[in-house]
């Protein structure tokens, strides 16, 4: 067999070496009890969010926001009609809940998407780049992980107006993004002095094509690690800001939910509207953690427990 | 008798891919005032075997068999309370300067009184701290830097000041755990002399483990020579170098350069060490073994002696190494 | 001397920060839709009042020298009147910040102390319930939703136990009562601080656990622990003498690192707990359009953040001596 010539598979697994590494990511990932938890958390906090299309098809009072139970005006426990109950207007909780669910997923992968492509490519610039534009952008990195996030979009809200959920979304991912980048960066500068660099360097290639081409595919399964922390925190602050009324009043997340029964007084007195959209925050962050964390040992050989001899 | 006196010690690690058989069957003793050297390349169990002596092994190792008679007594039928107040005190151990072996958030001059301290109830502070003063003079360290802390060291200071370490407490017995590796050779050169003269000095029986064989040759009243867990040369090291009988341990001479003598090839061991979790039977040598026998993989472990203080393992029958 | 040289450098770093911030504030509020004039005049005002403070305030002149205005009244204290309570902001903060100094710094003093405490006994016993237990409740008071945690322990224990008052940092019985002695006044505030105090504190100690168990795990390994042991040390002093004291840095590391997600977690904390601060003062202002008093609310939590970093990163550097020497 002439060794010039690559067997079909061997080539088919040269052009995507990544999803070699997915396989066997996979195959880790599957032993760690945490991830799959938090895996099957997540699975069903998806399965909530696209189930929070069903209730208003099922009749009109369902709507998260604007249902109206023409019976029903008060905050009402748990019953056959609204398995949740209703809020201070009629409202049923189990759809405001599941239409929070969608909301959180929203919110959270998009914060967290636009806080890696801005982390990973300043990330990257300054790891390359060096000197002056590394400097720079490395200590407008340190000054915004400084600021608490959600005050700083408090404040903005304070001179903007009402924000929107994309304008809250953005901001978060403005704020998020140093975190990603110092790993990047890191990243970038290990792999800048690779010869596989200097080859591309050598043979012509542009700075942004080293970049794109080469640095890029190496670092970015690095960047969707960090993309499941970020997710968590997005999720919180967009929820603490709807908790202190300052989230998008025509979304209904979780904590909006929190800030209704807290502002109208129900606090104490309904316990079935208190507690679900707190256990799901709190749930789905603890999902997202141990998602990250059986990761963290997908990415790190050193974390695993199949321990070699030595 | 010996000070330490080693029968067919065998030791082992419980991996995930299997038992792993560290040091198998290995015998020697070791009288007073004198020193042994245990020479192999990575992975042979010499590193093993010292922190056994110590009963130091990591949670995974065990040993297995055999015995260790410190001035016949047997160690491993000690107590763990009982084996915490033999260390240091009858046997201290040398560690390489290259690794943590300090703790870095801790002065230097605390960490060896610590030593004092605690094997010596009746010690104070004050009395503790003035021998170390006393250590840090017999090591060549200047006074001043005593309050220091580790990492403000260079590599020869921390290899002195673990030396002084060991000293601390008179043990009878040193292991020297590649001592001198990761330092560069003047320094190297000095500490080695350091401890030449320390241990003449003070009669401390020593055990020396290094995978270079010029500088066991240099500080060593007798030779050891492991391979793949097997003591396969013990003898004095006149002996050894003079006349190597085992073929690895010829192997080892002749990949060594010398400035003397007659100019030579250098030859390495072609082939790789044993898989020590499925070890080979018979010899563990023998498929890197120039002089290989049919019979080596079969026949028995039989010690031939070579002269009073020189012996070698062979699998072979006994006539036939002796003719080589 | 290292040590102060350290601070020096640290010190010029946040004055950098803290200038770059004040400039970026002072863009906002000029950019923002609307009249700059009525973010820092009280509509309510009178007209020659207005004159007064538009012109002490600088507005009327240009940008640039606007800029100058902003600075110098920043230096000077001089914050402008509040739109809600009709006095100085200066007065405000003043009063609000040592009660936030108070709660938050105590709370995080002790999660962190906790937190190593048992992040440390939790890694001895790796691997039995008592870790097992540990670990859990790390994890799960984590990542609780804080101010849904703080709802819930009101619920149960000031309303439902009746143990705690609900809101607030004093009794006013206690305080305007003329008999009353400082301890029982201490006590009052004190036990008005217990359940602000657990939230903020259980959402904090768990990370600071669960990193502290894996930093000692990881220092067992290292090479001085060895050597401890073949110096013949008891167990317990080898892992509290040696391992703990370096496996506890990186922890310290984190407390500073997570300053801003805390101070976040203290200003919705004394928002539920209706305790006067400025995490509460800022949201408060914020949602009645007072801008004086926000926005030294948000300047003074952001030097609170700098000089909290500053404190971490001063003690790190304490306690490390491979950074002191």
């Amino acid at each position: 067999m002439k060794t010039d010539i690559e067997t079909p598979r061997k080539a088919h697994l040269k052009k995507f070496p990544w999803m070699d590494r997915l396989r066997r990511g996979w195959a880790i990932y599957k032993q760690n009890l945490l991830g799959k938890i938090g895996l099957s958390l997540l699975v069903m906090f998806a399965l909530m969010a696209l189930c929070s299309f069903i209730p208003p098809l099922i009749d009109k009072m369902y709507q998260p926001m604007t249902g109206v139970d023409p019976e029903i005006t008060r905050s009402t426990g748990p019953s056959l009609r609204h398995w949740l109950g209703t809020d201070f207007m009629g409202r049923d909780i189990l759809s405001q809940l599941l239409a929070g669910a969608r909301v959180a997923f929203l919110v959270g992968v998009s914060a967290a998407f636009m806080s890696i492509v801005m982390g990973t490519a300043i990330g990257m610039v300054a790891g390359y780049m060096g000197r002056f534009v590394d400097t720079v952008l490395m200590r407008l990195a340190d000054m915004i992980m400084v600021m608490p996030t959600m005050l700083v979009v408090l404040m903005i809200a304070a001179l903007f107006g009402q924000l929107t959920i994309w304008t809250i979304v953005l901001i978060i991912a403005l704020f998020r993004w140093p975190g990603v980048s110092r790993v990047i960066r890191a990243q970038t500068l290990s792999l800048k002095h690779r010869p596989f660099i200097e080859a591309a360097r050598v043979a012509g290639a542009s700075h942004l094509r080293i970049i794109f081409r080469h640095i890029m595919p190496n670092v970015l399964p690095l960047s969707f690690l960090y993309m499941t922390f970020r997710v968590t925190s997005a999720i919180i602050i967009e929820a603490a800001l709807a908790f202190l009324g300052f989230g998008d009043p025509s979304t209904v997340s979780w904590g909006m939910m929190l800030q209704w029964v807290w502002k109208t007084g129900h606090m104490f007195k309904a316990p079935y509207w208190l507690l679900p959209p707190g256990i799901c925050i709190s749930l789905i962050t603890l999902a997202f953690y141990m998602l990250g964390r059986a990761m963290d040992e997908v990415l790190d050989p050193r974390l695993r427990k199949e321990a070699g001899s030595d | 008798m010996a000070l330490l006196d080693v029968e067919n010690l065998s030791i082992g690690y419980h991996t995930q891919k299997g038992y792993l058989h560290a040091v198998g069957g290995v015998s020697f003793s070791l009288e007073e005032g004198k020193s042994l050297g245990f020479v192999g390349e990575s992975g042979c169990g010499k590193t093993t075997l010292g922190m056994a002596l110590m009963r130091l092994l990591p949670p995974n190792g065990v040993i297995r068999d055999g015995r260790i008679l410190l001035d016949g007594v047997d160690l491993l039928q000690k107590s763990d309370e009982e084996m915490r107040e033999i260390r240091w005190q009858k046997i201290a151990m040398i560690f390489q300067a290259a690794m943590n072996a300090l703790n870095p958030v801790h002065r230097v001059h605390e960490q060896i009184a610590e030593a004092l301290l605690t094997h010596n109830a009746s010690l104070d502070k004050r009395e503790a701290y003035e021998q170390v003063e006393a250590l840090f003079q017999l090591v060549g360290i200047p006074k001043d830097r005593m309050q220091d802390y580790p990492h403000q060291y260079s590599g020869g200071m921390k290899q002195r000041a673990i030396i002084a370490m060991a000293l601390a407490c008179k043990p009878s017995l040193i292991i020297a755990d590649e001592p001198t590796t990761a330092l560069d050779v003047i320094v190297q050169d000095q500490i080695l002399k350091e401890i030449i003269n320390l241990q003449k000095e003070f009669g401390i029986s020593m055990i020396f483990i290094s995978h270079d064989i010029a500088i066991v040759a240099d500080v060593c009243h007798d030779i050891g020579i492991m391979y793949a867990g097997n003591l396969v040369e013990l003898g004095s090291r006149e002996a050894v170098f003079n006349n190597p009988m085992h073929p690895y341990t010829k192997a080892l001479l002749s990949s060594y350069p010398t400035l003397t003598g007659e100019k030579s090839r250098l030859m390495p061991i072609p082939g790789e060490t044993p898989n020590l979790i499925h070890p080979p039977s018979g010899c563990r040598f023998c498929d890197r073994c120039p002089a290989a026998k049919a019979t080596c993989k079969t026949g028995e472990a039989v010690w031939v002696k070579i002269s009073p203080d020189h012996k070698a393992l062979c699998y072979q029958c006994g006539a036939d190494c002796r003719n080589e | 001397m290292e040590l102060w040289k350290y601070i020096g450098r640290r010190l010029i770093q946040i004055a950098i920060i803290f200038f770059v911030i004040i400039t970026v504030l002072f863009l906002l509020f000029r950019l923002a839709p609307g009249d700059p004039v009525s973010r820092m005049v009280d509509p309510d005002m009178t007209p020659e009042d207005a004159e007064h403070l538009i012109s002490q305030l600088g507005l009327d002149k240009p940008l640039g020298m606007q800029y100058l205005y902003y600075l110098k009244n920043f230096f000077t204290g001089n914050f402008g009147e509040s739109f809600h309570y009709g006095q100085p902001v200066i007065d405000i903060i003043g009063s609000r910040l040592p009660n936030t100094i108070l709660l938050f710094t105590s709370a995080i003093i002790l999660a962190a102390l906790v937190g190593i405490f048992l992040g440390k006994i939790a890694s001895w016993h790796k691997g039995e319930t008592t870790d097992t237990v540990m670990t859990i409740g790390a994890l799960v008071t984590h990542t609780v939703f804080l101010p849904w945690l703080g709802l819930i322990l009101i619920w149960v224990f000031a309303y439902k136990m009746n143990w705690f008052p609900i809101t607030g940092m004093l009794s006013e019985e206690v305080w305007l009562d003329p008999d009353a002695g400082f301890f029982t006044k201490v006590l009052d505030v004190l036990h008005h601080m217990i359940l602000p105090l657990t939230t903020l504190f259980l959402i904090h100690f768990g990370s600071y656990l669960l990193l502290m168990r894996s930093s000692m795990l990881e220092t067992l390994k290292e090479d001085y622990i060895l050597t401890g042991r073949a110096k013949g040390l008891p167990e317990k002093i080898i892992r509290n003498h040696h391992a703990a004291p370096n496996a506890a840095l990186p922890v310290v590391t984190s407390v500073g690192l997570s300053l801003a997600f805390s101070i976040n977690g203290g200003a919705l904390t004394e928002t539920v707990f209706t305790w006067p601060g400025i995490g509460r003062e800022l949201v408060m202002s914020v949602s009645q359009n007072d801008y004086p008093l926000a926005q030294a609310c948000f300047l003074l939590i952001a030097i609170v953040v700098l000089i909290s970093n500053l404190v971490v990163d001063t003690l790190y550097a304490y306690l490390d001596p491979r950074i002191r020497y």
